[in-house]
């Protein structure tokens, strides 16, 4: 018998992770991950394919199961709740619209399963059309529509639910580079900052720094760094890090004492003394800025300068010392500087 | 030469293989019925203005046989797509196994018909088959499945629905497998049940391939011969002859070719005009948008 229900510390809002594995057969997918997201707060998971992001993802959302440790949302642990039962909205790469089924309907389906009396879900898919612009489109079917109206869509669908978590599958890939710039700001209006959680899954650096308020980096199922897009380009924890953020990618230059040495493209400098020398080989101009690929006796260099600036065939390089990136050349850690 | 032209003569031999194995058969076929040839007239056609035809419409066999085989087909086409339907659901499940599980259930299909049909003869056989062994074994008395004519109808569907049940299964395997997973996966995260998804999802999706297999196995079981000749004849008073069978004893024993060819065409219209209203059905159906 208990007959007094323990006093519980006020539960934690937002999404805790703790010690989170998959494993299938001898692989595995994702080690021990740790992570905590504020409500209203926009988390990407990045890294390549195969890094455990989508993992993560399907695990959050109930549609895998978790070999090791615990979800918890709101303070409740919802590891071993039916996907049905968490809550959780998803948008899928492919936005997952049922094909059959006018745009309404997409919207209905959800509801009407979850037995929503029709008139709070007609008003419910009103506001949801309205706020997202898609009124004049609600008869359409999913193969009338341009890959930025499905991709509303499937937003539309994953608001409706009022979700105590969002989370999203690479919501942008399937759109052309022009219409995704324009959409990050859009989504972020739309998701973050609310009451949930919102953990984004991607491959490309540039939307999640220009959509998350934190980064968590991944590689082989295993957390490399959390933190601000700034700090993962700054302070990288390790090569990895430094290598997956940032356009042109870092320079490493072998340094003695099993070091290497990181400069990223836009450090490098022509100077006038000192420095190491280079030589020009290559030049993509950009229109705003111009890559440079240099020759030099430590290996091939990557400079990033401005566009109209002219430089000679051969030239001395030189940086600042607090732009210096050392990493240790076996484990990839980020090392003090010497 | 101009495109166009090369193209005709390109398309040529295609065009004469279909004349000759299609169409010119079913046009001797149509002339024949509209001709007296039988042992009668020597097996030479004379022109007999219809006689054919006006027998066709007072010959109540003809009738029977007529709902036989439409009763034959609409029963056995439906167990099918159900059980069809439900086989497919179990094979598109992910498991271990599930390539050779696959290839196990498509072995009826592979059969000659003739053979399965055998196999079923013995298995009904009266008082030794295997099914009266069974029943022998739990002491009731032997059954004759194939001497009633209810029992002898009924009994040949289900040989039917045994071997044309996996090709249906196949059919609608790979339909489910074009239903993209993060459907059913969006549908599970917002709390659907299996019968939910079944019915709001993969049913609507599958639609085509469910009117593929209708069509095909309608056109198929219509013109149903060679499992009724081996397993059962014409069966008791009649209960299995099927017009196809009726066409072929008109031809075979009484030797009467242009009465065979008039059922021939009968048959060949009653099935293209039940495939066709049957595709213009379904088809009506799946543009439909759903609510």
């Amino acid at each position: 018998m208990i007959d007094a229900m323990p006093v519980l510390p006020s539960p934690a809002p937002g999404l805790r992770i703790e010690g989170l594995s998959r494993r299938l057969g001898e692989r595995t997918l994702l080690a021990d991950l740790n992570l905590a997201v504020a409500p209203g707060e926009c988390l990407a998971l990045l890294g390549p394919s195969g890094c455990g992001k989508t993992t993560t993802l399907r695990l959050l959302a109930g549609l895998d199961a978790a070999s090791a440790g615990r979800i918890l949302l709101d303070g409740r642990d919802i590891t071993q709740q039916s996907a049905g039962e968490r809550r959780v909205a998803m948008v899928f790469q492919s936005y997952a619209l049922y094909p059959h089924l006018s745009v309404a309907d997409n919207l209905a389906l959800g509801l009407r399963i979850r037995g929503m009396a029709p008139k709070e879900r007609e008003g419910r898919i009103a506001a949801v059309l309205e706020l997202l612009q898609l009124g004049e489109l609600r008869l359409r079917r999913p193969a009338q529509l341009s890959g930025g109206q499905r991709q509303r869509v499937a937003l539309a669908r994953a608001l409706l639910r009022q979700p105590r978590l969002v989370l999203l599958d690479e919501p942008m890939s399937n759109l052309d580079a022009q219409l995704r710039e324009e959409l990050r700001p859009e989504l972020r209006r739309l998701l973050c900052g609310g009451d949930q959680p919102v953990v984004y899954v991607t491959h490309d650096q540039q939307e999640a720094m220009g959509m998350a308020d934190r980064i968590a980096v991944l590689r082989d199922g295993a957390l490399q760094q959390v933190g601000s897009a700034r700090e993962l380009y700054e302070r990288p924890a390790n090569r990895f890090v430094a290598a997956f953020l940032g356009r042109p990618a870092i320079n490493l230059l072998p340094a003695q004492g099993q070091r290497q040495l990181g400069l990223r493209p836009e450090h490098l400098q022509p100077v006038l003394h000192g420095g190491i020398a280079a030589r020009l080989q290559r030049r993509e101009w950009w229109g705003n800025q111009q890559l440079l690929w240099l020759e030099t006796a430590q290996g091939d260099l990557r400079m990033l300068v401005a566009a109209d600036q002219s430089l000679p065939e051969q030239l001395q390089l030189g940086w600042r010392p607090e732009h210096e990136l050392w990493f240790d050349s076996h484990s990839g850690e980020r090392l003090a500087a010497p | 030469m101009t495109p166009s032209l090369v193209n005709t003569l390109l398309m040529l031999p295609a065009l004469l293989l279909l004349a000759i194995v299609f169409a010119w058969p079913l046009l001797d076929s149509a002339w024949l019925s509209t001709q007296a040839s039988s042992v009668l007239t020597g097996l030479s056609p004379i022109a007999n203005h219809g006689a054919n035809w006006q027998r066709l419409l007072g010959d109540t066999r003809f009738w029977q046989d007529a709902a036989v085989t439409l009763r034959f087909a609409l029963v056995s086409v439906g167990l099918e797509l159900l059980l069809g339907l439900a086989m497919a659901l179990l094979l598109h499940r992910p498991g271990r196994g599930r390539g050779w599980l696959r290839a196990l259930t498509l072995l009826p299909w592979a059969l000659p018909t003739t053979v399965l049909a055998l196999g079923w003869r013995w298995i009904y056989n009266d008082p030794y088959g295997p099914l009266n062994a069974i029943l022998r074994a739990f002491g009731a008395a032997p059954y004759g499945f194939l001497t009633t004519p209810a029992s002898t109808w009924l009994f040949t569907v289900l040989a039917d629905v045994w071997k044309t049940t996996p090709f249906v299964a196949l059919l609608l395997l790979a339909g489910l497998q074009s239903i993209p997973a993060e459907l059913e996966e969006s549908l599970v995260l917002e709390g659907a049940s299996p019968g939910q998804i079944l019915r709001r999802l993969t049913l609507p999706l599958l639609k085509p391939w469910i009117s593929l297999a209708l069509l095909f196995r309608l056109a198929q079981a219509l013109g149903v011969f060679d499992l009724v000749q081996v397993l059962t004849r014409v069966g008791p008073a009649g209960s299995t002859e099927s017009l196809a069978l009726y066409a072929y004893l008109n031809a075979m024993r009484f030797l009467d070719f242009g009465y065979s060819a008039t059922l021939v065409i009968a048959t060949f219209l009653l099935l293209v005009v039940l495939t066709v209203l049957g595709w213009l059905l379904l088809r009506r159906r799946a543009l439909e948008p759903s609510r």
